[in-house]
């Protein structure tokens, strides 16, 4: 048997999560889940290095038996879609322990095992190759995810946290249906590519498809069902909304691209359209509402809302440059999202404020931070040279070649992100420093430093030479068409 | 019958001639014990129960009819007898300290519970209408008094008058129905019912009696329309026999439907319809009556009743698939169900009740491994994965998807995510409040192993559920 690299992925962090209930001392306990965290982003950086980006095949594959009598399997494995994913859940869990180290000052253990457990759910939904397994991860990280925001948050966490947890049980119950009606058509099995294999009468895709489609929107969010998002954002603690938002929210798009597409061809093709119109009226949606935000973690969340609007829309534009762009550019969004969040937390530990109009002037009191802030703030609008631009002009390209119209509903809305968010830094950061005076600001420290770098290399690396990344994504996304327009060329 | 025939039967039914004959030297035994020596018995009623759990296991060979088919020991019946020691051995782990607190720890209390247990075991065994009264009645007889033990406390005397006046009627309709089935057939042996009748399975003197007895059976699980007297009972009932009576008797009413259901002669008419809709009510109105207790042992009795809908959705599946299911769900929900009432069991102490929802706020800050557990039996009463109530709902859904029943599958999932609400509104006061008191839970050893028990259950058939589901699936299968 090869060795298990995905399972000790998976599992470092729940051992952690172990280990830490026994420790007595916080700093232990900071020191003990930082420790955890990297060893697994040292592991998931050993995986990429092993990644073999020739083949669309599944790599690193583990099978065990889990539940024969049922045909569950315990089955790991990635491809190129999920290869970056897992990364970019090692990084921003490492990330998030690193933001909430004075953040979180009490019931720290608790926190950081809520942390931990966390993590391995969310390797669990990237890694899986047994719906079963998928599922169990999806639905069980609400139980952390709940916690986080609502023993953490602000003071409005209490209905964040029922809000975040019911609308999310409530998306992902129909699609457990879903599971196991495709568990009966496929003749009894859990296997997501035995279940790819499958060729369903249109009339159950469809429905199997908007099964799906209730558990996918709710989590990436698509309007209409985004209202759970600006709650939860605004109230979890800065890690879960560098969680929620780097990784949470890629689980629904990738929910997209691991079943929908390659189980339910017919009714993607023929919904495609749809999906599009969807994702363009998230772009504008969430890019108006953010232009009328005044508090920076309100603005950031709407923002996100829009971005995964550009995800979404690359997906159904079901062309290679889209998929390329949109898995890029959801890797690109956790990376610039999450900083964007961790900025907003480390201003609000200095000041205990996150309302736009409270602040002026930041550039002269913490020229370090902003000149961070600048960076991921034209990188979240896709300036040329940073990350998303290389996203966003694949989706953008995708999109135009798919459906005109829509395409250009979308540029709207990547005029509007350059909106707000400059709007937004020119409050913050320049003219006369009003903040200096009222607020003690220090600039950041090592600690932040050693957070905040990580991000800002991927910034640079994906939008100077992002060849590296697109080769880890290719194969598979030619793999992926290929399964959609073999069959899905129905009605 | 000669003694040489009774032998077989004898040892067949070797199991509840144990418990019987103990309960009745513990009941004789105790008059002459010390006062203050509770522990003792305590320990004789394990005793006892062990010796049967031994005899249960080194007699079972394959399916052994007894008295005239009146009687089968069974894997069927072994499963659910298993269930029945489990549930009363975590019950006297439960009350030793609980009864010494409430000051109700007499002999009477333990003897009476190995009587239900014995009826309970009947049931599990019985193949005949009448021996399935029998052992109906020794078990609901023994849980009325055992219900009004609270003997000075005025809402403990109403709940056992209220329990026995309903629970009268509900046995009246039960025989009645047995008695139209004896008239039509012959006979009320379940397996002799079939053959007898070669006519119309959908003949409405038979479906009335099918209907009769059916309404008998679903009062004792506590499902909709017989489901009024469950909230008063529950709160008014000592808690540890809310605890009992949540899980055992419920289980042993569920193994009387199954065997009944096993019967080609119902499972050929409609009856399923009527349990279909009898299902989805009893989920609903469990449900959504729960959103708006303050209380937590009415809580649990609407959930419990939200949970019997829920199983009873297996029995509509039917199948060998659903027979399992309504087994496997049974089994976990004794573990988590345990769990959660030991939880507020311990939390009886002093001049703290621990029933009302809101005085936990804050429990998580002062003691968090003891709410860690309680949020565990929460969540999996909400089934969420990955502990065990997320596996014994699945595989009903599997079930039911199984036979074709989308829309009755779809249902279930939405009124669970309901019933959600107010399982996770619970782990909202205990971890999201500050505390405003001090607490002092009853952590005896005692209730120590049995939380230990049922979290081990609950998350351990969480995680592996496989051997479960086995032994669930066999059991069904040999029954």
């Amino acid at each position: 048997m090869a060795f298990p690299l995905l399972s000790l992925i998976v599992f470092v962090p729940a051992a952690g999560a172990a280990f830490l209930m026994f420790l007595r001392s916080d700093d232990w306990v900071r020191w003990a889940a930082f420790g955890f965290t990297l060893l697994d982003l040292a592991l998931a950086i050993a995986m990429l290095s092993g990644f073999d980006a020739g083949t669309s095949e599944m790599q690193f594959v583990e099978k065990q038996p889990w539940v024969p009598t049922l045909g569950i399997t315990f089955a790991l494995g990635v491809d190129g879609i999920s290869a970056l994913f897992v990364f970019l859940t090692a990084l921003l869990g490492w990330i998030s322990v690193l933001a909430s180290w004075i953040a979180i000052d009490r019931k720290v253990k608790q926190f950081m095992v809520s942390l931990l457990a966390m993590q391995t759910l969310m390797l669990g939904v990237f890694t899986a190759l047994d719906l079963f397994l998928f599922y169990v991860c999806w639905e069980a990280m609400l139980i952390p995810m709940y916690l986080i925001i609502g023993v953490w948050g602000g003071d409005g966490r209490v209905y964040a946290a029922f809000k975040f947890f019911l609308y999310t049980l409530a998306g992902s119950l129909l699609f457990l249906i879903g599971v196991i009606v495709l568990y009966f058509e496929g003749g009894r099995t859990f296997d997501i590519l035995a279940l790819m294999a499958l060729d369903l009468p249109f009339d159950i895709q469809s429905w199997l498809f908007f099964a799906f489609l209730v558990a996918f929107a709710v989590k990436v969010p698509m309007v209409p069902l985004h209202t759970w998002l600006p709650d939860a954002h605004v109230q979890a603690p800065t890690a879960g909304s560098i969680i929620l938002a780097g990784v949470l929210l890629k689980m629904g798009a990738y929910g997209f691209l691991r079943f929908s597409l390659p189980m339910l061809p017919e009714a993607s093709v023929y919904y495609s359209t749809l999906m599009m119109a969807l994702s363009a009226l998230a772009i504008v949606y969430g890019g108006l509402l953010a232009l009328a935000q005044d508090d920076l973690k309100k603005l950031v969340a709407y923002s996100s809302i829009s971005h995964m609007g550009f995800v979404t829309l690359g997906i159904f534009a079901l062309n290679p440059l889209g998929l390329q762009g949109s898995i890029l550019q959801m890797f690109n969004h956790g990376v610039t999202t999450g900083a964007l969040f961790l900025f907003v937390g480390l201003i609000y530990e200095r000041t205990h404020t996150r309302s736009i109009a409270d602040y002026g002037g930041l550039m002269k009191v913490a020229p370090v931070y902003t000149g961070f802030l600048a960076l991921f703030v034209l990188s979240s609008m896709a300036l040329p040279g940073t990350n998303a631009f290389v996203g966003e002009l694949l989706v953008l390209s995708g999109g135009f070649a798919a459906n005109l119209a829509l395409g250009a509903v979308a540029v709207l809305g990547a005029l509007l992100s350059a909106a707000y968010l400059l709007g937004m830094y020119r409050k913050v950061a320049l003219g006369p420093a009003t903040v200096g005076a009222r607020f003690k600001v220090r600039d950041v420290n090592g600690r932040e430093m050693a957070a905040i770098l990580p991000l800002a290399v991927f910034v640079f690396w994906v939008g100077l030479y992002p060849k590296p990344f697109l080769a880890i994504i290719d194969s598979s996304v030619t793999h992926l068409l290929q399964q959609v327009h073999d069959r899905g060329n129905g009605p | 019958m000669t003694a040489a025939a009774l032998l077989p039967s004898i040892l067949a039914s070797l199991p509840e001639i144990i418990v019987i004959v103990g309960a009745c030297i513990l009941l004789i035994a105790g008059q002459f014990a010390p006062k203050g020596q509770d522990a003792v018995l305590v320990w004789a009623s394990v005793a006892v129960v062990l010796l049967a759990v031994l005899a249960t296991f080194t007699v079972s060979d394959g399916t052994q009819p007894a008295y005239t088919g009146m009687f089968v020991a069974d894997p069927f019946s072994i499963f659910f007898k298993s269930l029945f020691y489990l549930s009363i051995l975590l019950t006297f782990l439960l009350s030793r300290n609980y009864a010494d607190i409430e000051g109700i720890g007499g002999s009477e209390y333990y003897v009476l519970l190995l009587l239900a247990l014995a009826g309970m075991m009947i049931m599990a065994s019985a193949t005949d209408l009448l021996s399935i009264y029998v052992g109906l009645e020794l078990m609901v007889l023994c849980t009325y008094v055992l219900t009004g033990f609270l003997r000075r406390e005025q809402r403990s005397n109403e709940a056992a008058l209220k329990y026995v006046i309903l629970g009268a009627v509900s046995t009246g309709i039960f025989l009645y129905g047995v008695s139209l089935v004896y008239g039509l057939t012959g006979t009320t042996q379940l397996d002799r019912m079939a053959a007898a009748v070669t006519g119309d399975p959908l003949d409405p003197g038979l479906l009335l009696a099918v209907v009769f007895i059916v309404a008998g059976l679903v009062f004792k699980i506590g499902a909709v329309p017989f489901h009024m007297w469950v909230p008063d009972v529950y709160e008014g009932a000592p808690t540890t026999i809310t605890a009992f009576m949540s899980v055992g008797p419920k289980a042993a009413g569920f193994a009387v439907i199954l065997r009944v259901f096993l019967n080609p002669l119902v499972a050929s008419s409609n009856v399923w319809i009527i349990l279909a809709v009898i299902a989805v009510v009893t989920m609903a109105l469990g449900s959504f009556v729960a959103l708006v207790q303050d209380n937590f042992k009415r809580l649990l009795a609407y959930s419990s009743i939200a949970h019997a809908g829920f199983a009873i959705l297996g029995i509509v599946a039917g199948g060998a698939d659903g027979i399992a299911s309504v087994m496997l769900y049974l089994l976990i929900y004794t573990f988590m169900n345990l769990g959660i009432f030991g939880a507020v069991i311990m939390m009886r102490n002093g001049n703290f009740s621990g029933e009302i929802i809101e005085d936990y706020a804050g429990f998580a800050k002062l003691h968090p491994g003891l709410a860690l557990l309680m949020l565990l039996y929460l969540f999996s009463l909400a089934g969420i994965p990955p502990t065990a109530g997320f596996f014994a709902k699945f595989y009903v859904l599997v079930a039911l998807v199984e036979r074709g029943f989308v829309l009755l599958a779809v249902i279930a999932v939405l009124l669970s995510a309901v019933a959600a609400y107010f399982y996770i509104r619970i782990v909202m006061v205990m971890f999201m409040r500050e505390p405003d008191r001090a607490f002092e839970p009853a952590l005896t050893p005692m209730v120590g192993a049995a939380l230990v028990v049922t979290a081990a259950g609950t998350v351990g058939i969480g995680l592996f559920p496989a051997w479960f589901l086995k032994l669930a699936q066999q059991s069904a299968f040999g029954g």
